[in-house]
């Protein structure tokens, strides 16, 4: 399982070797950047207004992290695809894919390689955006385990939108194919819930247990449940799985 | 060393290769011939490990690729067609990280050791995509060869490559040979009567000669005049010359001559009559090779 990690290491270097990775961390931390000051003034106007209303409690998780965590995952399923693409389909495109294949690693390790490489870079994004809770300390109590179910919560998606996003760089040598199905994809999986309103019965139900946001909000709420967390492990485990199989099939064609 | 036993390979409905059977003996240097599409990639890339077989089984130090692909892995050092190399990687990165996922031991000394064996020590620092294309190959080259391999598959290492190029890395080739087994693709037939002493010829995805090139040969030579005053007289003179047992006139007072044994000697006397102004012995190889691939995989 050495090789995992060898794959891995050369997958996160490569995101700062090409212009891509520096591209989606200044992006991302533009975007959530403006997100947090434009949220934050909103939160003051907020409560100043309430402030002097003894009914209007106003409260700091709930109206600012939960939101503000939520915005996130929203930049994070739009970049992530974008961070994605290039794992296999890059390879394929200039023949890279090749020396891979014939060297002693097993199929599994390429493929957990390939995907941890990324994750890094995800895991990269998000170090960069602690300082907004630490702003959030000094202005305020922020609820320690609202933050932290947040980011678990964003680890979640980006780690499932990563994995969509494997199997369809693995499925095509073009970047931009893969970035649009697996774009397409996650943002079904994202909003899937909203059609329980018309599905009704199992279906609504289903549809909303498959849906990221259904799960992102309860965790986004600072509530840890198992199912939320089975959730993405399986969505992430079954991605993966289809993306073995895919690159198995290259042996094979 | 190496054995391919009834190997076929089928994609969809087309016969890549069919039932092809060869040997190769440690320490060996075959020539693998063909012309494009015959099969040639295919085979090696089944010997490498990065396609099945339909059917069949490929042997690599009497291990099946299929059934232990780790163990014959380490032992291959595979070179494509096309080198698989990371433009964004410096040469040092990439070649460390091919030491690290072939499972090289002692990676600085291994790194350091293949860099100046295809003479790319001083090239450590430059970006990988920043290469000449020759320079390019030596680091696929040097990929094959990291994890000091005891076989050594080369898809047309030398296509592309500029005549000193060539000699290049022909040269690191011949002077690969003996410690390693090499199979080798190209379509350059005099670098492989340098490089190689023995070939195998796939048309049509059957292989159809393996031999040492003198045994294919069948002990026939082949030898070209050109004359200042061509006529039949010539020619009659020609093919009365003991041992010869073609002369076919080709034009501008060219002719080709087949013989048993060696009878240049003979010839040029003869020519020499009708004023002789070149005698060469043709390229075997390359006769031989049209006489078995044409008709086939036209």
């Amino acid at each position: 399982m050495r090789n995992v990690f060898f794959i891995a290491r050369r997958e996160l270097e490569a995101y700062f070797a090409s212009p891509i990775g520096w591209i989606a961390l200044c992006a991302f931390l533009l975007v959530t950047g403006f997100f947090f000051a434009s949220m934050v003034g909103f939160f003051a106007l907020q409560t100043t207004e309430f402030g002097m209303s003894p009914y209007q409690d106003i409260d700091l998780s709930q109206h600012l992290v939960a939101p503000f965590y939520s915005n996130t995952g929203l930049v994070l399923l739009m970049l992530c695809p974008a961070l994605s693409m290039r794992l296999f389909a890059e390879d394929r495109r200039q023949r890279s894919l090749e020396m891979l294949l014939t060297s002693p690693v097993r199929t599994v390790e390429i493929v957990l390689g390939k995907y941890f490489g990324g994750m890094g870079f995800v895991l990269v994004m998000l170090l960069a955006t602690a300082h907004y809770p630490l702003i959030l300390w000094w202005i305020g109590e922020p609820d320690l385990g609202v933050v932290i179910s947040s980011y678990l919560a964003l680890l979640g998606v980006a780690g499932s939108v990563m994995a969509v996003g494997l199997v369809a760089s693995a499925a095509t040598e073009s970047q931009m194919v893969a970035f649009v199905v697996s774009f397409v994809l996650s943002l079904l999986f994202w909003v899937a819930s909203w059609a329980d309103a018309s599905a009704s019965g199992t279906l609504g139900e289903v549809l909303s247990y498959l849906s990221m946001l259904s799960h992102m909000d309860e965790l986004g709420k600072g509530l840890l449940h198992v199912k939320d967390l089975v959730y993405y492990v399986s969505f992430i485990a079954v991605a993966l799985f289809a993306t073995h199989q895919r690159v198995e099939a290259f042996r094979w064609r | 060393m190496i054995v391919a036993e009834h190997l076929t390979k089928r994609y969809g409905t087309t016969l890549a290769i069919d039932d092809v059977t060869f040997e190769v003996q440690k320490g060996e240097v075959v020539g693998f011939l063909g012309p494009n599409g015959a099969g040639k990639t295919t085979t090696m890339r089944i010997l490498a490990g990065s396609l099945g077989a339909t059917s069949g089984r490929a042997l690599i130090d009497g291990l099946d690729v299929f059934e232990s692909p780790l163990e014959t892995r380490r032992r291959v050092g595979y070179l494509p067609e096309v080198p698989p190399l990371y433009p964004n990687m410096t040469v040092n990165g990439y070649v460390r990280f091919a030491a690290r996922i072939k499972g090289a031991v002692d990676l600085d000394a291994a790194v350091d050791r293949v860099l100046g064996r295809v003479g790319l020590a001083d090239m450590g620092g430059r970006l990988v995509g920043h290469l000449s294309k020759g320079f390019q190959q030596r680091v696929g080259l040097a990929q094959a060869l990291v994890h000091d391999p005891e076989v050594l598959i080369l898809d047309e290492p030398t296509s592309g490559l500029d005549p000193a190029q060539r000699k290049e890395i022909r040269d690191l080739v011949k002077d690969l040979a003996g410690e390693r087994t090499v199979i080798l693709s190209t379509h350059v037939l005099p670098e492989v009567e340098d490089v190689c002493q023995r070939v195998l010829i796939i048309a049509g995805g059957r292989i159809v000669a393996s031999d040492a090139i003198d045994a294919l040969a069948g002990g026939e030579r082949f030898v070209r005049v050109r004359v200042g005053r061509p006529g039949p007289e010539l020619e009659a003179a020609l093919a009365a010359i003991e041992g010869v047992t073609e002369c076919s006139p080709e034009g501008e007072g060219r002719y080709a001559i087949r013989t048993r044994e060696d009878r240049r000697a003979e010839v040029a006397r003869t020519a020499a009559c009708w004023d002789l102004l070149e005698l060469t012995g043709r390229e075997r190889l390359e006769d031989i090779y049209l006489r078995l691939t044409s008709g086939k995989n036209a």
